[in-house]
């Protein structure tokens, strides 16, 4: 190990190297909008009826993968894939996701989205951590002429990087987990593995009622729109805000109140009729043990291998 | 004085489904909801349960349900306490349909939803499944049965949320609002589909004309008490008995001005500024669109060439189908939402910039007026938009009691909107547009959830004011009533624009577009029938309380009995003098002048 490496850029160029990459991921952000906007919009009039004929279950390796192998193996390999700490095993494990997409045919639309949600996370460690790593020795700080104190740590970059290639890596693995059966099945298959059914149950009403709470929201406040209201900072607003809120709790609590006599009154006893029988066969265990395989072997890439490299170029 | 002879047979203890006794249920606040219920309902009876809003309606069904527990009386079902294992068993045999869907469509999809009933019987997963797609092939969603709920129109999820009852052929079914919000298309299966239920039905629902076509009992509750249990003809042929319970849906059959004071007959009152006169000038429209489009972030078009005029003064209906496009037109028109062509308000191009302020010059009554009152009181709800219109303290103060005094609502200043009536909120949401005195008002069915006397009310209110209108509404007999010119709307476009009277008229067109209202019309004049008024002499039965002598003794004290005497009434005919059969049961209110004085004899206890 050396010394700290400093080097002394324009002013220009630093801003460049800053504001470049924030500048290609606003791009890219902006394209995939577009695109799955235009996608949208291919049929020029609005579909009104065709709706599903039949239950959308496919037939990939995801789709008949026992639901409690799969939520095991593959939330065990994304804590693994989150304890990578290099680029290229992180940038591996991206590879194995989006084989892992391709093998259970999910939508590239719905891949997209889920990056799109986390870029703005993403984003911040890329402008935050190399302006704040600590340089320690053999470190290179790329720094403005007559600027000391601000620098830019490439060892901060190359972490952020590795952060953000775990962070999509993870993302992208979330489609074939919880898109390739019913979420009722899936959270059965949760509870099936321990995890208490309530919380299940809460689960799955509140990713229906969601879309309810949210239309409600949007109609209160355009109500409160058209009768002038406009966020500003004053007390006025806190007022109204305060008001709003108060009155969206209300009547959610209402709601659930309604929801839950619905629920008795159709002989709710404390638990949701199981979704389907689950039946685990070997195929599924042997599939689960592939996936932690892969997962084991991507830390020891990262942690044997990928060590001495990293250190060698570092001294380098 | 209303006759408190039950006419409706009572079914025999021994077949009795329901039988209550003296029921009594409060609110955890302590308010009284229930007192003093006996009802006594048989296997297939079919009743309406009808009344004011928060006459205790809901509650009752509740308790029926098992969802809340009497304070003091009983509820018996097929014999047997509505408790333990019983009660249990009973919500597998009673379905209760509740007024908003959202509240029943609680799975992720249709067939999870309609299957969960069945499930809980204890059917076999595929049972269960088997049953819920007979279920869902008898309301007519049988392809949407993969669907998640939130993607349904309105009157497919009703419709879906009674598949999920079905599914588990319920021996009774209880219906709450079945038809708010439906349009009359919806409607019409919707009572197609419960006209072939063969069970025991109930139904609250302020629509009369719909519960005289699926109903031939009917339950009046008032206060908390049962007042009246009449057969469905007799409510709806005694006018009085309805007005005293704001059922008198009358003012619909006959298309009359109603009676409240201060309502029809006075001149409008003008609540926005009177629009510029010029002599010479051509007059502009005060709302213009011109191939005009909005598309949803999605990409899915909403809106598609809509060209529309709409002059100051000028009265206009909205209607078509569920999901036409008509609340999307209404945002633009709001400045909620941008769409592209041209929008021109009194003659002004509508900018991005001067969309901000369509607020100052456009007001509107949601559908659900729940969604625009947020504020703690009555008289804040109304003074929040002039407070955003930057009106001095001292005017607000005189507008907000100038407004709530229009839609009768002085006095109700510092009441929680919230603890409102369904009618009194209506109301409420009206005066805090009309507070704003803007110029273009635009009601989106604002009949929606009302009962009779507070919908003639809102009509007497709304016939009253000077103002542009653009009124969106399923309900025909508000379109024909308040409109001049009718647009109809289908698939995100303006089919036809014409005179009201014509669109009426025009059953093909309706027919189109999901409006016909063939039953409607039927029982109409069914209805209108057995209200019709001649003046003749007949002797009749007359049960009666009050003091009285009789003989040597004098004495006062109330009492009953039946005696038989001639007595005119007054009733009408348009048909001339042949014969005709009057109401099954007459009621009607007189005095006995000479009675007091009548020896006759009772018994004294």
């Amino acid at each position: 190990m050396g010394d700290i490496l400093q080097i002394a850029l324009p002013a220009w160029q630093f801003a460049a190297l800053l504001l470049a990459p924030l500048g290609l991921l606003a791009g890219a952000a902006a394209g995939l909008r577009r695109m799955l906007k235009q996608r949208s919009m291919n049929g020029d009039n609005p579909d009104w009826s065709v709706p599903p004929l039949a239950d959308a279950a496919g037939t990939t390796l995801f789709h008949r993968w026992d639901v409690r192998c799969k939520i095991a193996a593959l939330v065990v390999y994304s804590f693994l894939v989150a304890s990578l700490q290099h680029l290229t095993p992180a940038l591996a494990a991206v590879a194995v996701s989006v084989l892992a997409l391709v093998l259970a045919r999910s939508s590239l639309a719905r891949a997209l989205m889920r990056l799109l949600a986390i870029t703005g996370f993403l984003a911040m460690f890329l402008v935050v951590m190399p302006l704040s790593a600590p340089a320690h020795p053999g470190d290179t700080v790329l720094v403005v002429t007559g600027v000391d104190w601000l620098g830019f740590n490439l060892r901060g970059l190359y972490k952020a990087l590795a952060i953000a290639a775990k962070g999509i890596a993870i993302a992208l693995l979330m489609e074939p987990l919880l898109t390739t059966a019913p979420l009722p099945v899936t959270l059965h298959g949760l509870t099936r593995l321990g995890a208490p059914d309530m919380v299940g149950q809460m689960v799955l009403l509140s990713h229906r009622y969601l879309h309810v709470f949210r239309h409600e929201a949007e109609r209160m406040a355009a109500g409160m729109r058209v009768r002038g209201f406009r966020k500003r900072t004053d007390l006025e607003t806190l007022r109204a805000v305060a008001n709003f809120l108060g009155m969206l709790f209300v009547r959610s609590f209402e709601r659930t109140e309604r929801v839950f006599d619905a629920m008795r009154a159709r002989g709710y006893r404390g638990h949701f009729p199981a979704p389907a029988a689950t039946r685990m066969a070997a195929k599924d265990l042997v599939l689960a043990a592939v996936w932690l395989a892969v997962g084991i072997g991507l830390v020891i890439y990262d942690r044997i291998f990928w060590d001495r490299i990293f250190w060698d170029q570092i001294c380098w | 004085m209303h006759d408190p002879t039950p006419p409706v047979l009572q079914p025999d203890p021994e077949e009795t489904l329901f039988s209550v006794r003296e029921l009594r249920y409060r609110y955890a606040d302590g308010t009284s909801a229930l007192s003093g219920i006996d009802l006594d309902i048989a296997p297939g009876d079919r009743i309406a349960l009808v009344g004011h809003n928060g006459s205790g309606k809901t509650t009752l069904v509740k308790l029926l349900c098992g969802l809340l527990f009497p304070a003091a009386g009983t509820i018996a079902y097929r014999g047997r306490p509505l408790a333990g294992s019983h009660l249990d068993q009973a919500r597998l045999e009673i379905g209760l349909l509740f007024q908003d869907p959202d509240d029943q469509l609680f799975c992720h999809t249709l067939i999870d939803d309609a299957a969960f009933g069945p499930r809980q019987q204890g059917l076999a997963p595929a049972s269960a499944r088997e049953a819920a797609r007979v279920a869902l092939a008898q309301v007519g969603l049988s392809e949407m049965a993969y669907k998640a709920p939130h993607n349904l129109s309105l009157g497919q999820k009703k419709r879906a949320a009674l598949a999920g009852l079905l599914a588990m052929q319920p021996a009774v079914l209880i219906l709450d609002e079945p038809t708010t919000n439906l349009d009359p298309q919806q409607e019409e299966i919707f009572l197609n589909l419960l006209r072939d239920f063969p069970g025991t039905l109930l139904c609250i629902s302020h629509d009369l004309i719909f519960l005289y076509e699926l109903c031939d009992r009917a339950v009046v509750i008032d206060r908390g008490r049962i007042h009246h249990d009449f057969t469905m003809r007799a409510l709806v042929s005694h006018r009085a008995s309805l007005r005293g319970h704001g059922l008198d849906f009358s003012f619909r059959l006959a298309g009359v001005a109603p009676v409240h004071d201060g309502g029809i007959g006075r001149a409008p009152v003008r609540i926005s500024p009177p629009a510029p006169t010029g002599d010479a000038v051509p007059e502009t429209p005060l709302v213009s669109l011109r191939g005009f489009d909005y598309r949803y972030p999605d990409g899915t078009r909403a809106l598609g060439g809509v060209d529309l005029d709409i002059a100051a003064g000028e009265r206009v209906a909205l209607v078509g189908e569920n999901g036409a496009g008509k609340t999307t037109l209404l945002s633009c028109l709001l400045g909620l939402r941008q769409g592209s062509g041209t929008f021109r308000f009194a003659g002004r191009a509508v900018t991005r910039r001067r969309q901000k302020s369509l607020w100052r010059r456009v007001g509107m009554v949601f559908q659900d007026c729940a969604d625009q009152l947020f504020c703690p009181s009555v008289a804040e709800e109304v003074a929040f938009g002039l407070r955003r219109l930057g009106c001095p303290p001292g005017e607000i103060e005189d507008r907000v009691q100038e407004t709530l005094a229009r839609v009768r609502l002085s006095g109700f200043e510092n009441r929680v909107p919230l603890h409102l009536s369904g009618g009194e909120r209506k109301r409420l949401a009206l005066a805090c547009v009309l507070a704003m005195s803007p110029e273009l008002l635009i009601l989106d069915e604002p009949t929606a959830g009302l009962d009779p006397e507070g919908e003639e009310l809102l009509l007497g209110i709304i016939r009253d004011l000077d103002v542009t209108l653009l009124l969106v509404s399923h309900d025909m007999f508000f379109v024909g009533e308040l409109t001049q010119r009718t647009l109809v709307m289908h698939r995100g476009e303006i089919g036809c624009d014409l005179p009201t009277r014509d669109f009426l008229a025009d059953e093909a067109l309706g027919s189109l577009n999901g409006l016909a209202f063939t039953y409607r019309r039927d029982c109409s004049s069914a209805i209108r029938e057995l209200q019709h008024e001649h003046e003749h002499s007949h002797p009749h039965r007359h049960l009666h309380d009050h003091p009285h002598r009789h003989g040597a003794l004098v004495h006062s004290h109330p009492h009953e009995h039946v005696h038989e005497h001639p007595h005119r009434f007054v009733h009408r005919h348009d048909r001339g003098h042949e014969a005709h059969d009057h109401a099954p049961h007459r009621y009607h209110e007189h005095d006995h002048p000479d009675h007091d004085a009548e020896p006759h004899h009772h018994d004294h206890e």
